[in-house]
């Protein structure tokens, strides 16, 4: 038995930094049973039966062990887990540690069955086993997960159901024959999910964990004494950072959707900005956004005048980098799906590293990407997306939108309509009555800011009255199309007795 | 082996470089610019924003190529995409702010088409710096605006709207003279005739009975750049100036 390869394969799971994980488990308060065959789930529980009381049993239940380790992890309804070496070690062992846990719950009228392993899965192996205690001592949890049945990888992996069927079928009806083949034929047999339920047969994978508090101690800081005031060594630091970022998040089976890069320089100034990560970005990766980010605040420091397109100054008055910090924001279970980085795989590199390099620049919300979207209105018919961020229409363009203005589309379009004044022949203001009737022929255009044109044609009013059944978002307007002597076109809106103009066809 | 020649004549010289010379434009833009397209490493001057720099891009990226648009906020992408351009290839800075030379530069880094209102007083060492990057590079710059060593100048001169009367009628197209002028090999003027727009929103090459005033020009003025006149023939409101 000892042989056997995964028994093998353990210390250097031991060594990769599988914790020691001790997982409390109140069959009660979710849908964990101890019966393993009742584990043979394809979906992980949800929510916890739907029933809200047992959700807050739980939280007291999570409020009860956090007593015991500050670090307590929700796993799924009714289950949570926490790293159990240093607690243990107060306690004075993982078995003294798990009685006092169970007396602790007990006085909550909760039954609690607690596991302890090396790792996450092979703790909730051990917790949803017979007995109230089952502590696998350290270096013999892969032979006790070679004796597991192959079932217990429903709801571990996705389709894990499935592939426990294919593997009894195939004859491997024990983690242990699956671990005794080689990673790479499984993987390549049984794909994504083959290879996570190979990981966790090795006790190497852990089931990703939803942390509580969420990401609080997950960041990484470097300080820097005295400040660096040159931008190389800080990235270079940055590098070894983001491996101790992503070694902290791929321990916990996690990854994040964005990492916050926060620099703070000697004079107490911060800059902080957010970087997609999607859990693709390498360490390097990293580095490269801090040093945009960097190059970024050096171009153009806030509140100071630029020093020009030049190269960005050596010896600057801001002391330095004191602190850099690197944050996982929002964190998600690392699956190994790779979608395309950016929603769509038209983005290349090239295309990335420039626009980042702008969002360095100038923000995350400077870069943007145009979306053609629904709408009667012009400014409606195109969205702005973040680069970066999913692009996506809001309203469907190719529906048919009644009231749109005909003709071709304008090349001018104001973000913000601009305010303007159309007066008549005698020097009175044009007015649309409630009838949508022009009081007289526009004769003179000025737009705000422009002397005034004189209109050469012009059309409407056309009567839009959108959104009437929502007081807040109702609007009534009458649009023109106004021609001036310099050869532009405009399209006007009249609003609240107010001209406005949102698009024109300029010069050129 | 006696039969071998020791000297190999070189291999021809492959008459296809690996990047074309010139970004492709709309069919009826080709005929403006010196080399049917937008040249590589050049920059091309707009007088003023508006359709004609959108179109400027629109055939290069409906042929694949990304662009970026900087310095407009009030680019007209749904005009843009009605001529051609692929808004999933298309980044927008409108506000480059004052860095503008270094987002515009890292811009060409990715984009082989990039469309920049500069500030009104764009200093020479900004431009001449970005010239150099743009040398260095592959891609184009279209400017709306001025930029005094621009390859090509184009210039709507005269336009006209179609469609809309005195108080009826909408607008349906524009029929627009734009000229050409440059340094090089695109110092001789060429002018033509464009729809920009025509009806469906595309720029086509406007036929010689659509034009509506060509004897406007030859009325004997003489300097037709000083001398604004209206004139309307058929409905037509054509301005000169």
């Amino acid at each position: 038995m000892s042989a056997h390869p995964a028994a093998a394969l353990a210390p250097a799971a031991l060594e990769a930094g599988v914790q020691r994980v001790m997982v409390v488990c109140c069959p009660d308060l979710g849908a964990s049973e101890p019966d393993p065959a009742a584990v043979q789930r394809s979906e992980p529980a949800v929510a916890g039966r739907s029933e809200p009381a047992a959700a807050q049993r739980f939280e007291q239940v999570i409020a009860a062990v956090t007593g015991f380790c500050p670090r307590v992890e929700a796993v799924e309804p009714g289950v949570c887990a926490f790293g159990a070496r240093g607690p243990a070690r107060y306690f004075g062992g993982e078995t003294v540690l798990a009685r006092k846990i169970i007396a602790a719950l007990a006085d909550l009228g909760e039954q609690a069955r607690i596991g302890a392993a090396d790792g996450l899965f092979a703790a909730l192996l051990a917790a949803r086993g017979a007995e109230r205690i089952l502590v696998i001592p350290p270096g013999e949890t892969a032979e006790f997960l070679a004796r597991q049945p192959v079932s217990v990888l429903a709801g571990q992996v996705p389709d894990g159901q499935e592939l426990a069927g294919l593997l009894r079928r195939l004859g491997l009806p024990t983690l242990g024959d699956l671990a005794a083949l080689p990673a790479g034929d499984v993987a390549g047999r049984f794909g994504v999910a083959g290879e996570a339920a190979g990981r966790l047969a090795r006790g190497l994978g852990a089931p990703p964990l939803a942390v509580r508090p969420p990401a609080e101690d997950l960041s990484v800081t470097r300080e820097f004494d005295p400040p660096e005031t040159l931008a190389e060594p800080v990235v270079f630091a940055a590098k070894a950072l983001a491996e101790r970022l992503h070694g902290g998040l791929a321990a916990r089976g996690l990854t994040c959707v964005r990492v916050q890069v926060e620099a703070t320089w000697a004079d107490g100034r911060e800059s902080r900005r957010l970087w997609r990560h999607d859990g693709l970005l390498s360490a390097a990766g990293v580095a490269d956004r801090v040093r945009w980010q960097l190059d970024g605040w050096r171009a153009v420091p806030p509140g100071t005048e630029p020093p020009g397109p030049g190269p960005a100054g050596q010896e600057r008055g801001d002391g330095g980098v004191a602190v850099l910090r690197l944050a996982p924001d929002h964190l998600v279970r690392a699956t190994g799906h790779q979608l395309a980085l950016w929603g769509e795989a038209v983005v290349t590199d090239a295309v990335a590293r420039a626009a980042m390099r702008v969002q360095a620049l100038l923000g995350h919300q400077a870069v943007l990407r145009p979306v053609v979207d629904g709408g009667r209105n012009v400014c409606d018919q195109v969205t702005l997306v973040p680069f970066g961020e999913k692009t996506e229409p809001r309203l469907d363009p190719g529906a048919p939108w009644p009231g749109r203005v005909m003709g071709p589309a304008p090349a001018v379009v104001y973000p913000f309509a601009r305010e303007a004044d159309v007066t008549d022949d005698s020097g009175a203001a044009v007015t649309v009555s409630g009838r949508c009737v022009a009081s007289a022929a526009p004769a003179w255009l000025a737009v705000e800011g422009e002397p005034p044109l004189r209109v050469t044609g012009w059309a409407g009013p056309w009567p839009l009255s959108e959104r009437w059944w929502d007081p807040a978002a109702a609007r009534r307007r009458a649009r023109f199309q106004l021609l001036t002597g310099d050869g532009r076109a405009w399209l006007a809106a009249v609003q609240d007795g107010r001209w406005l103009i949102e698009a024109g066809h300029g010069l050129g | 082996m006696p039969g071998t020649p020791l000297v190999r004549p070189a291999l021809p010289v492959s008459p296809i470089s690996p990047v074309p010379p010139a970004l492709p434009v709309l069919p009826a833009l080709r005929e403006l610019l010196p080399r049917g397209g937008l040249a590589r490493g050049s920059v091309v001057a707009v007088a003023g924003f508006g359709l004609l720099a959108l179109a400027l891009l629109a055939g290069a990226s409906a042929a694949g190529a990304w662009s970026a648009i900087a310095g407009i906020p009030e680019a007209g992408v749904l005009a843009a995409v009605g001529l051609g351009l692929d808004a999933e290839r298309t980044l927008l800075v409108p506000d480059p702010g004052t860095a503008w030379p270094l987002v515009v530069a890292s811009l060409l880094d990715g984009c082989e088409l990039v469309l920049l209102r500069p500030p009104a007083r764009a200093p020479a060492p900004a431009r001449q710096r970005l010239e150099a990057t743009l040398r260095r590079g592959h891609g184009v710059l279209v400017v709306a605006g001025d930029w005094p060593g621009a390859q090509v100048r184009l210039r709507v001169v005269t336009q006209g709207w179609t469609g809309l009367g005195d108080g009826h009628g909408r607008l349906r197209a524009c029929c627009a003279e734009v000229t050409a002028d440059g340094r090089g090999e695109a110092a001789l003027t060429r002018t033509r005739w464009l729809w920009l727009p025509a009806e469906d929103g595309s720029v086509a090459l406007a036929e010689p009975p659509d034009i509506p005033a060509a004897d406007i020009p030859a009325a004997g003025l003489p300097d037709a750049a000083s001398v604004r006149y209206l004139r309307t023939v058929g409905g037509l409101a054509l301005v000169s100036g």
